[in-house]
């Protein structure tokens, strides 16, 4: 008896109290709740099977939003990992000064909350005192005109988080076995044919890393879009979790919501077995 | 030792779990036996006598919650403390989008707030939680403007305390650099676009003074035209929205051309109108009383006047504009009786009492429905209480609508002004994403309660 009160079993019991609490009971709520008519703050709570279901996926909001998402996702990732590994390999270079004080400048915006950092951006985005358009000398209304609003998102959002990419890729680079690199130095490698043929497919199990994490906190993304957009114009910025948290949060529609949550997590368990799948790798590098 | 500190560790985790879920709620405080207070009877029709004992003198604690800090309600319930020192009375302020979290979800139970501030855009929600109002309704007709819209099978569960709607915000400066004077305030929508015509300036092409912005503020502007024009917010007996129609489309033809026809504005020129006027980069634009407050914070420099909202003629419309209140507070009916009744005092207390309505009013620039104010010298001193009081009888409120009809009409507009989209299929989306959210709602307009209701166009 003695022996199940020790320090290891009650650290363990504590985490699992605290993951069923916060993490297990809420994703069978969200199940059970995408079956029901559900509005907690009048305690509805009536089951009507896959309505919800039929109603989200009839919903030509819902594919715009999706179509959304994935424009969102795909280039905030292939820009996060593009800047990030881009400046993970000037720093890493031998070349390279201060490398410290930049790595600490450029993982700066990673640290800032993205609340601050939507509204400045705002402000940068303004057309009529913003910054961007008076220092490129341009005329355009970002975050109002239907073709720039979601690339102005994008931009935000990469010059946010690409920081994160840089340290996992910079980690990544000073784990590489050197003797490998002189090896191909002698052999006539060039910097190119050295990063193509070695760096980067040395770098993949980090690059797999980096691609699904990004790719779970994109698909769930809505901050940005809340404080900088609305969704708007129109409804040209909405994005999945933005519609999650409208149905949710503004129109206590939380069946409604748990449903686009639900096609959410399955949308985000394929995209992650595909990845592993077209990878070759087995597990989760860390 | 290891083994003893593992139970120790695990003895605090349980104490610290304990104490984190047991009650905090006490009845500390003092007694009250002096029944006679020696204070006059409060009140004209809902009256409040203080020469009584509440709770039989035994001290009693109970919960207010509100979002704003500035909420009349506050300085009441020191007040109130002051003459009955057995009830205490615990303000608990939450930012807005928490209060409308925690506050349905604390009604649920028995230990909710015994009384709380209201919002009528939440009613949907607070509904089931409300207890009646324990005042004869025709006491509070006598002493308030627009009771009717709130009485429910004979119930009243709260009302309109401050009443609100739309004025012109014209910046005085840029006004008399134009050459203009007071005698040029426009009374009907023609005028208002020659003078906004007259305001408007650019250097080239490029548009340096907007004559008038109304960028971001459309979904409140298109309600007051269409009531001006004698059209409802709602049909079908108030159930269903009444978007798609030729006058909305009338009015946004007006709105667009205004930009792009008379040029006195740009959709392009900033995105907030609010922040472009107090920048002085805007000469007029449409705001409600709340703006008053957000211009002397954030833009204390700009000298701004205010004047009411042209009509299309100089006749007399159906309504000037919509008006939305500010509500009297609601008490919990999930609360025990004991507290119930103390809240049901202290609220007869902040009927009776003028202060509570001039306070609200002058803090949030809106007008009171107390009967007792409407000539109210600090009242009608305020530069926008003075232009909406005129008006009171002619402002219309539809009740307490989805926030879809405000929601998709923005986006209606969007879609016509950023996106391109054909103004009648914008409005036949609207109305139709509009209907859908509202499927599942009983929503039924008050519209029919207006006293001039007769007069709209069917």
């Amino acid at each position: 008896m003695q022996k199940i009160f020790n320090f290891k079993n009650v650290i363990i019991l504590l985490l699992v109290i605290h993951f069923s609490i916060f993490l297990i009971y809420p994703i069978y709520k969200a199940f059970a709740g995408s079956l029901h008519d559900w509005n907690p703050l009048i305690g509805q709570y009536d089951f009507v099977g896959f309505e919800n279901f039929k109603h989200v996926l009839t919903n030509n909001l819902f594919w715009s939003a999706i179509r959304n998402t994935f424009i969102f996702v795909f280039f905030s990732v292939l820009f996060r990992i593009g800047v990030g590994l881009g400046l993970a390999v000037m720093l890493h270079s031998k070349l390279a000064k201060f490398k410290g004080f930049f790595r600490a400048i450029f993982y700066m915006p990673t640290v800032t909350p993205l609340v601050a950092v939507s509204f400045v951006w705002v402000w940068l985005y303004d057309p009529q005192f913003g910054l961007i358009n008076k220092f490129f000398g341009l005329d355009i209304n970002w975050l109002r005109d239907s073709s720039w609003a979601l690339p102005a998102i994008i931009m935000m959002t990469v010059w946010k988080d690409f920081g994160y990419a840089m340290v996992m890729f910079l980690g990544g680079l000073m784990a590489l076995p050197e003797d490998v690199f002189e090896a191909a130095n002698i052999d006539g490698a060039n910097r190119w044919q050295c990063f193509w043929y070695m760096t980067w497919p040395l770098l993949k199990p980090t690059t797999l890393f980096v691609v699904i994490t990004s790719l779970i906190t994109y698909l769930q993304a809505y901050v940005q879009i809340l404080i900088m957009t609305e969704g708007g114009p129109g409804t040209s910025t909405y994005v999945i979790s933005y519609l999650i948290f409208e149905e949710a949060f503004v129109r206590y529609n939380f069946g409604l919501a748990s449903a686009m949550a639900v096609i959410l997590f399955v949308m985000i368990a394929v995209l992650t077995a595909a990845l592993f799948k077209i990878s070759g790798e087995g597990e989760m590098p860390l | 030792m290891k083994k003893c500190f593992s139970k120790l560790f695990f003895l605090t985790i349980i104490c610290v779990f304990l104490v984190a879920c047991s009650s905090t709620s006490g009845e500390a405080g003092k007694r009250d036996e002096l029944l006679d207070k020696g204070l006059d009877v409060m009140g004209q029709n809902v009256l409040f006598d203080p020469n009584k004992l509440v709770n039989e003198g035994e001290p009693i604690t109970i919960e207010y919650w509100t979002w704003n800090d500035g909420d009349p309600a506050i300085e009441m319930a020191k007040a109130y403390e002051e003459i009955y020192p057995n009830v205490t009375i615990e303000i608990v302020i939450n930012p807005w989008e928490d209060f409308w979290i925690k506050l349905p979800l604390a009604l649920q139970g028995s230990d909710g707030p015994a009384i709380f501030n209201v919002h009528n855009s939440q009613n949907e929600i607070l509904e089931p939680y409300l207890a009646p109002y324990d005042i004869a309704i025709e006491d509070l007709q006598a002493d308030f403007n627009f009771v009717d819209s709130h009485i429910q099978e004979g119930h009243v569960y709260y009302m309109d305390s401050l009443i609100n709607t739309g004025n012109i915000y014209y910046n005085k400066d840029l006004w008399e650099e134009a050459g203009l004077t007071e005698a040029d305030i426009p009374k009907t929508w023609d005028q208002f676009t020659e003078v906004a015509k007259t305001l408007t300036q650019r250097d080239g092409d490029r548009l340096t003074q907007a004559g008038f912005n109304f960028n971001g503020t459309y979904d409140a502007i298109y309600q007051g035209l269409n009531y001006q024009k004698g059209i409802l917010l709602f049909k079908d007996e108030g159930t269903v929205v009444n978007f798609d129609n030729e006058t909305t489309l009338e009015n946004t033809q007006f709105l667009l051309d205004l930009y792009e026809v008379e040029g006195v504005g740009d959709k392009d020129f900033g995105s907030d109108a609010n922040q472009s006027f107090g920048n002085g980069q805007s000469a007029m634009v449409y705001n409600w009383g709340w703006y008053f407050n957000e211009l002397q914070t954030n833009y204390p420099d700009i000298n701004f006047g205010v004047f009411p909202t042209p009509t299309p003629t100089e006749e007399t419309p159906l309504a000037y504009d919509r008006y939305n209140g500010e509500s009297t507070p609601g008490i919990n009916e999930n609360q025990s009786d004991a507290q119930q009744a103390i809240a049901q005092d202290f609220l007869r207390f902040c009927l009776a009492n003028d202060e509570y309505s001039r306070k609200g009013a002058l803090a949030l620039a809106s007008f009171p429905t107390k009967r007792s104010l409407a000539e109210d010298p600090d009242i009608l001193a305020h530069p926008v209480l003075a232009e909406i009081a005129p008006r009171v009888e002619r402002l219309i409120w539809p009740g307490a609508f989805p926030a879809t009809v405000e929601t998709t009409a923005i986006q209606t507009f969007e879609d016509i002004l950023f996106n391109g989209k054909d103004i009648s299929q914008a409005l036949i989306d609207g109305q139709s994403k509009m209907e859908s959210e509202m499927r599942n709602t009983n929503f039924r307009s008050v519209e029919s309660s207006f006293q001039f209701i007769d007069e709209a166009s069917h």
